[in-house]
């Protein structure tokens, strides 16, 4: 027996309340959220090229998309969590006290998944929030039904879960925060972008976390964009059950990765 | 709780670390473990505990390895320097996260808090810790579960000498009551005082493994005093050793501070002054070894 699972799960959210670190995550769940709001009240029919309004499904969808493509920052923030164990070297310490190290780790997995659900709850309510009162404000209707957009900013708030535990299992397998950090917002902001550009690799971009998550939000401007840019025909995405089931795949890759990763490593 | 270290082996690429180490540390004593820096005793303290895999060889607390133990953090106590603290966390953040982590409640965490004088920089961040202070927060958090073995990585580094002292006072403390303590040092005069016992290790190898007085072979007391000429005569005249570095100064071989004084008092000679002469670990290394490195 090793330290009992509560405690764990005890000490892994005194550490996470006890620094700043939940306080940023609220304020980046906030401005996502807001940020979404934003560009509802400047009106898709503004924005360079003009999309469709508010008042029409794909107006609506761009919106809930973009508010999908934040879905990095709660990964960052699972990112900054597990790597600030080795950069301020408590995992020593931490090891100590929970030498079967796997409990740890699945009690962090556990405590950030609650975090990250929590994360996407903020911001997706925050941007529902907006949407509405946005369209209250200009005198319009949704493009899209209100169950639908809910059932849309439920998806997006539980690919931010996800999101975050994909980040946490960066953190562990790559330690190094810096590098961690630069790999996590590399690979969303780059990596994916330059994939979709590429002919024969572009077919991969639905499995990939983005393409999935772009099919579970319905969201294909970015692709669709690219495609227009380059004159190649986008990628086809999953439909929105198997882009589901593809970011689940991943995010129990994450696990086992981030719980079988540590437990060989010399802690120095 | 015995401690026993069975054949313990570590390479790191192509640096051999540790090489078939074994030694005991038996139950309520106060071990010192010596060694140049460099010589392994870090890494054998990670691999004691588990967060060092090694090649060979078993360490045990009572029987069990170190992740075996039903409560690690309640059974084995470690303060090494390597181990940080969030740098935004307070003195009291850190003990709270590992007391939850451990099981212990918030009246163990000002107990140990108060008992290492943690309670006077509870509330700054560790950031701003001195070595002193983070090193008190050190012990503070592997006395939180109270354990009865206690396993210290070269504890007084980087500690001025007020802080020296209050550790080495708070060590004798502990081991008043009964714990089993094994403490590492470069620095032999560090710890001689405090310690029992000796394990003595060198290019991870082990040297020796003894009490604490066997270490210095025979020990020499330095006299400075007038009639140096006639007592250096004395002494040599019944048999024992005597030097003479300069004229009014003898080295003498074999006998201890009180024989000197008593044989000067008996020959009628006045001494000036009178020391143990303090080996460092390299003379007593030399002397292990036969001078032969």
């Amino acid at each position: 027996m090793t330290a009992l699972p509560a405690a764990l799960l005890a000490a892994e959210w005194t550490r996470l309340t006890s620094t700043r670190l939940w306080l940023w995550g609220l304020l980046a769940a906030l401005g996502s959220g807001a940020f979404v709001g934003l560009l509802a009240l400047a009106g898709p029919e503004n924005f360079t090229p003009p999309l469709p309004g508010l008042d029409t499904a794909q107006g609506t969808h761009v919106l809930l998309g973009l508010l999908g493509c934040t879905v990095f920052a709660p990964a960052l923030l699972g990112t900054v969590a597990v790597s600030s164990e080795y950069r301020h070297r408590t995992i020593t310490t931490t090891t100590l006290f929970a030498p079967r190290r796997w409990t740890w780790l699945a009690a962090k997995l556990a405590v950030y998944t609650g975090a990250g659900l929590a994360y996407g709850a903020v911001a997706a309510i925050v941007a529902g929030g907006a949407l509405f009162g946005v369209a209250v404000l200009k005198g319009i209707t949704l493009g899209l039904p209100t169950v639908t957009v809910a059932a849309l900013l439920a998806r997006i708030a539980l690919t931010m879960a996800v999101y975050t535990l994909l980040g946490v299992a960066v953190g562990a397998l790559l330690r190094n925060q810096v590098t961690a950090l630069v790999a996590v917002g590399a690979y969303f902001y780059m990596i994916e972008t330059v994939l979709m550009l590429i002919p024969g690799i572009k077919e991969l971009y639905p499995y990939l976390p983005g393409g999935a998550t772009a099919a579970l939000t319905g969201f294909t401007y970015l692709a669709d964009a690219l495609a227009g840019q380059t004159g190649t025909s986008a990628a086809h995405l999953l439909s929105a059950p198997a882009g589901a089931a593809v970011l689940v795949c991943y995010a129990l890759i994450a696990i086992a990765v981030a719980v079988a990763a540590p437990l060989r490593r010399d802690i120095m | 709780m015995n401690i026993e270290v069975r054949g313990l082996t570590k390479a790191f690429g192509p640096i051999t670390a540790v090489t078939d180490l074994s030694f005991e540390v038996e139950a309520g004593s106060v071990t010192g473990f010596l060694g140049p820096n460099g010589a392994g005793k870090s890494t054998t303290m990670r691999m004691m505990l588990g967060l060092v895999a090694p090649a060979s060889g078993t360490a045990t607390f009572g029987g069990d390895r170190y992740a075996d133990l039903p409560h690690p953090s309640a059974t084995v106590g470690a303060v090494l320097d390597s181990a940080g603290f969030h740098p935004a966390h307070t003195a009291r953040d850190h003990l709270r996260v590992y007391a939850r982590m451990g099981g212990y409640g918030t009246a163990r965490v000002n107990q140990v808090a108060d008992l290492t004088g943690v309670s006077a920089f509870a509330g700054r961040t560790t950031r701003i810790l001195s070595t002193g202070m983070r090193q008190r927060l050190s012990l503070a958090t592997a006395l939180l579960g109270d354990p009865q073995v206690l396993l210290l990585d070269e504890p007084s580094n980087g500690l001025d000498p007020e802080g020296i002292a209050w550790l080495r006072y708070f060590l004798r403390e502990l081991a008043a009551d009964g714990r089993t303590i094994l403490i590492s040092s470069h620095v032999l005069g560090k710890i001689e005082h405090m310690a029992d016992h000796v394990v003595v290790i060198r290019d991870g190898r082990l040297v020796t493994t003894g009490p604490v007085t066997g270490l210095y072979g025979s020990a020499t007391v330095l006299v400075r005093c007038a009639q140096a000429d006639r007592f250096a005569a004395e002494l040599m005249e019944s048999g024992v050793q005597v030097e003479r570095p300069r004229p009014d100064l003898l080295r003498i071989h074999g006998l201890s501070t009180a024989q000197v004084a008593t044989a000067a008092a008996s020959h009628g000679v006045t001494l000036r002054e009178i020391t143990r002469e303090q080996p460092t670990l390299e003379q007593v290394f030399l002397h292990l070894t036969g001078g032969s490195r």
